[in-house]
């Protein structure tokens, strides 16, 4: 895998960096980082698929929103426990996996993502016209039962969902796996020549994401207590996700997370100062300059940044 | 059933529309551009401020869109496109951001709230049970003039042959003397153009809202798709098919499923035949 | 001066920084900042705080308000009241939310416990989920008629207008697919046809995205219905302008939550004469009594871009700020008990020529309503059963004339004009 001392000392460090933040910041704070925790996963999972095999998805959220509406109903309409509802969303998102893995098979590129785009739409509209019974229609669902209460314990449960999601998927992609789904994203024809099976490969990526994405929606859904069709199979939900995957540095994992907290952050902060509609205008043109500034993430000005510091060499030649 | 026909026509004429910018820049630069449907928010906009708050006349309100429209154009080739250098994920990302930013300064100066733009043509008549706006059928009249002049202009002009060159290799278009880069410039100042008339005329017919790039880009999106890259004709086809789909859908099945047959087109041809109903077709 | 002295200084100073900033009454607006809606609300707030505060504040403290922009985005509205509650500390919550968004950000105010006073959404579920569940919902107050009051109204106004004036007897139901669309033509079909005698030909439902709505009025038209009742509140002016725009040649009324505010007619381009629609009160063309009037004038002094008029969750926000104040006052503080308790008895009636005109006050708890046989808790004191005496109407029927103007058509107490079809459509009788 080809892990190496400072590896090591970077988790450590960052878990202990959230492990320790409860006791320096804010209750209101607190509730902030929840928000990055979910963002985080979301974007982990769309890294796993789009950020290495080239697969680029615009249909994220409707993985994401099989298994918030999954575990919701189960738990709402049906009074399955939460800890039986939860495992049964993972499952119902991976049969969702397999559904976009499906067009995967023939196309690919801009026509993948649109194919997605559409999955999500068709759910936006299905989801208020059938059944709405069950899954409320319009107004969506309130009063889910949720896990915790108080934003210390729920700030715990999501660190530690996200800790563990993100260091299971860097250690994965760090292993051969991890490498052929990259090769596959440069050049798929190549990978299949040297007589890897990349369907096998692709759906591997597919049902790895969509087991996130079930995972983060369902607690995501646990966490909110209620759920709304409009806020989550809509375009800016899936902005903010693939913008936080893109801006902190695509197939990394560890890029993401920063991504996501980069972003929400800057969302929160500027509440104060802007409190409407502006917000959303200079939070977008932030994230465009940045995107178009270094394609390649935060994590790639860090990596300069580091490389500056230490090793004065290296800069002079232009990469 | 005359009225399902003559219901049908309107709609395909406006999309038929809405889909040729979009069709442009998908044949020549080979692009998606998700910000497409800011073209007719922005068109749309000006025109109400322009022509329904100024009181400018209309046809100087249409023309001022399609202008602004043009240069938003231009300058999302110049400052987004161009420096990507044909990267295809980070135009389309780029351009999705855009979109959204877009969106968020039309909120930031017109507020939330729906506006419905005059008609530009009033008066209504009834055709076969079915009431026809004028506005609707200047929209149809103009949308198939509009086409006929750019399949004129793309078959017989010089700049037309240069673009249809380009849009089926780019290299090869290069070497034999045309600039790609001043054909791509000029395609995108004609798309904007395009799509922010389009979307002064879907604005009138529907409504002003900062969210209505969405659903324009939807249709733009699924006629490129089931029509396959890049030809004029397969839009005008595909549009009508589309056009058509909805209105029987809404006569005959059931309304609310309107957009999910659009969507399910979508996800069909894609599975089934990727290349589009009409294929690989020259512009 | 010594080490110590400074420190000393410095200390005090801090403690006596944090305590002023503890003493304020923390007021927290959440809804949207971009829309005539969530703008109505907050002025409604903003002005009532600041009559407050001329005349010594509350519990003898200054009010200071702080804003939490949902955008009217249900997550977004979840953060805006995390928000309030853990960053800002706010004591009380006034809400200009939409449905989905107050039904988001529910369950954190059960978790919260902070008092909350939802002034525009009208969803029944939320009186609902208070019946079923008093202790962790107390906090929650909806000063608006709950919307199956408004269409229960509704009903009678089909009868005494739309079957014995106009003379119609079959009607074509236009809906939108929400729950709020379903709920209101569930009850037009059960209850209208029955009580107005007037026969349901077809139901259309559409979604909620639709943008041309030519095919709908043909499907309309062809049901061979005398009108058209239209259930819509997403969007709503898209399909009125269109009905008028197409000049469809029947009468079309119902709800129509576009048609509610000042600003329809400049934002439809004048395509709306002959719309009707129920409105909560006060709405567009009602008669206001003295205090509310006062207000409006305030409200028009104050501020120049739109919404004008305040829409009449302005109105719920002026007053029910002001009557959540004056419980905290008798309670000594904001809680989920006593200021509850306060809160309850609040009690406003307004007169207009000594007649009831408005009454602000809530339903008591076990309290049963005769006509609709079930219990309202905390949810606005209305009246739907004439002389409308006891409390105001929960609804009133608005009528766009087409030269722009507005008036109040039922109940007949409320009139102020005629009920009335477009010009391009023929009268049956």
């Amino acid at each position: 895998m080809g892990l190496r001392w400072y590896h090591f000392a970077l988790w450590a460090a960052f878990i202990a960096i959230m492990v320790a933040i409860p006791e320096f910041v804010s209750k209101g704070t607190l509730r902030i980082i929840i928000f990055a925790n979910f963002l985080a996963i979301f974007a982990i999972s769309w890294d796993v698929l789009s950020g290495r095999t080239g697969y680029i998805s615009f249909g994220h959220p409707f993985l994401i929103g099989i298994g918030a509406y999954t575990s919701a109903i189960l738990t709402k309409r049906f009074d399955v426990p939460i800890e039986w509802a939860i495992p049964a969303a993972v499952v119902m998102t991976m049969i969702g996996g397999i559904i976009v893995f499906l067009p995967a098979l023939r196309i690919k590129g801009s026509y993948f993502a649109l194919v997605t785009l559409a999955f999500m739409e068709l759910t936006y509209q299905l989801v208020q016209v059938i059944r709405p019974d069950l899954t409320g229609g319009t107004r969506g669902m309130s009063g889910v039962q949720t896990l915790t209460r108080g934003a210390l314990n729920g700030y715990y449960l999501s660190a530690s969902l996200m800790v563990t999601i993100a260091l299971s998927m860097w250690l994965l992609m760090r292993t051969q796996l991890g490498t052929a789904l990259s090769a596959i994203g440069m050049n798929e024809e190549s990978v299949r020549g040297s007589g890897l099976s990349t369907t096998k490969l692709k759906l591997f990526a597919f049902l790895t994401s969509a087991f996130v994405a079930g995972l983060g929606g369902a607690f995501y859904v646990h966490y909110l207590g209620s759920i709304a069709p409009r806020a989550l199979f809509d375009i800016n939900f899936l902005f903010t996700i693939i913008v936080a995957a893109l801006i902190g540095g695509a197939s990394t994992i560890i890029g993401p997370v920063i991504g996501a907290f980069f972003l929400t952050f800057l969302l929160e902060y500027l509440r104060p100062y802007l409190p409407g509609a502006e917000r959303y205008f200079i939070y977008g043109l932030i994230a465009l300059l940045l995107y178009m500034y270094e394609p390649k993430g935060i994590i790639e000005l860090l990596r300069k940044g580091w490389h500056r510091l230490f090793s004065r060499h290296s800069v002079e030649t232009p990469s | 059933m005359l009225q399902i026909i003559v219901q049908g026509l309107l709609l395909s004429g406006l999309y038929a529309l809405i889909a040729m910018g979009f069709t442009l820049i998908f044949s020549v630069g080979r692009v998606l551009n998700l910000a497409y449907g800011a073209y007719l928010l922005i068109g749309g906009y000006i025109y109400f401020t322009v022509s329904q708050t100024l009181g400018v006349p209309k046809v100087l309100g249409l023309l001022l869109a399609a202008m602004v429209g043009c240069l938003v154009g231009l300058l999302k080739y110049r400052l987004l496109v161009k420096p990507l250098k044909g990267n295809h994920v980070a135009v389309e990302i780029s351009t999705l951001i855009l979109a959204v930013v877009v969106q968020a300064g039309v909120v930031f100066i017109y507020g939330d709230s729906s506006k419905i733009l005059l008609p530009i043509v009033p008066g209504v008549t009834q055709v076969a049970g079915a009431s026809v706006t004028y506005n609707l059928l200047a929209a149809t009249i103009g949308s198939w003039a509009i086409l006929f002049a750019l399949y004129w202009f793309v078959r017989k002009t010089h700049v037309g042959r240069a673009m249809q060159a380009v849009s089926m290799d780019t290299k090869g278009a290069a070497i034999s003397g045309v600039d790609p880069d001043r054909i791509n410039m000029f395609t995108w100042g004609l798309s904007g153009m395009l799509g922010a008339t389009a979307g002064v005329f879907f604005a009138s017919y529907t409504q002003l809202s900062p969210s209505m790039w969405v659903a324009p880009l939807i249709i733009a999106v699924a006629v490129v798709i089931v029509g396959g890259i890049g030809s004029i004709i397969g839009t005008l086809i595909v549009a009508h098919i589309i056009g058509f789909m909805e209105v029987l859908a809404v006569a005959v099945i059931a309304p609310e499923l309107r957009g999910v047959f659009t969507m399910l087109l979508i996800i069909g041809v894609l599975v089934i035949r990727p290349q589009g109903l009409f294929g690989r077709e020259e512009l | 001066m010594s080490f110590k002295k400074t420190t000393l200084l410095a200390a005090m100073a801090v403690a006596a920084i944090t305590q002023s900033a503890v003493a304020d009454i923390k007021v927290g607006y959440i809804g949207s900042l971009s829309s005539d809606t969530g703008l109505s609300t907050l002025r409604g707030a903003e002005i009532a705080i600041e009559e407050l505060n001329a005349s010594g504040g509350v519990l003898g403290q200054k009010i200071e308000l702080v804003k939490a922009d949902t955008s009217e985005d249900p997550t977004e509205g979840v953060k805006a009241y995390e928000y309030l509650a853990e960053t800002e500390e706010v004591d009380f919550i006034i809400s200009g939310s939409i449905d989905d968004v107050s039904l988001g950000w529910l369950p954190r105010m059960q978790e919260f416990q902070i008092p909350t006073l939802d002034t525009w959404t009208s969803y029944i579920g939320i009186i609902d989920m208070i019946v079923e569940d008093y202790e962790t919902m107390k906090p929650y107050f909806m000063n608006i008629a709950s919307d199956e009051a408004l269409a229960t109204l509704y009903i009678d106004f089909g009868k005494d207008v739309l079957a014995e004036k106009m003379g119609w007897s079959s009607v074509v139901i236009l809906q939108e697919d929400t729950a709020f669309g379903g709920a209101i033509a569930g009850l037009v079909t059960d209850a209208l046809a029955p009580n107005a005698g007037i026969e349901v030909k077809e139901s259309i439902v559409y979604d909620i995205t639709t943008n041309d709505f030519a095919p709908l009025f043909s499907r309309a038209q062809d049901s061979g219905a005398d009108f058209i009742y239209l259930i819509s509140s997403v969007n709503s002016q898209v399909v009125s302008s269109q009905y008028v725009k197409l000049q469809v040649p029947m009468g079309m009324t119902g709800v129509n939550v576009a048609a509610l505010g000042q600003e329809f007619w400049e934002d439809t381009g004048g395509a709306a004469g002959g719309i009707s629609t129920l409105s909560p009160i006060p709405s567009v063309g009602f008669k206001l009594d003295p205090v509310s009037q006062a207000f409006v004038d305030t409200y028009q002094a104050k501020y120049d871009t739109r919404p004008i008029m305040p829409h009449f969750n302005g109105f719920n926000a002026y007053h029910g700020v002001k009557q959540a104040m004056a419980a905290a006052e008798e309670a000594g503080e904001f809680n989920n008990t006593s200021w509850v308790t306060a809160m309850e008895k609040q009690d406003l009636t307004l007169k207009l020529d000594g007649e009831t005109w408005l009454r602000y006050a809530f339903w008591g708890n076990d309290e049963i309503e005769p006509r609709t046989g079930r219990t309202y808790p905390h949810n606005a004191r209305f009246d739907i059963t004439e002389p409308y005496d006891e409390a105001s109407p929960s609804m009133v029927v608005i009528q766009w004339y087409e030269d722009g103007s507005s008036a109040v058509v039922y109940p007949e107490k409320y009139k102020t004009g005629e009920f009335t079809v477009p010009s391009w459509v023929k009268a049956k009788k």
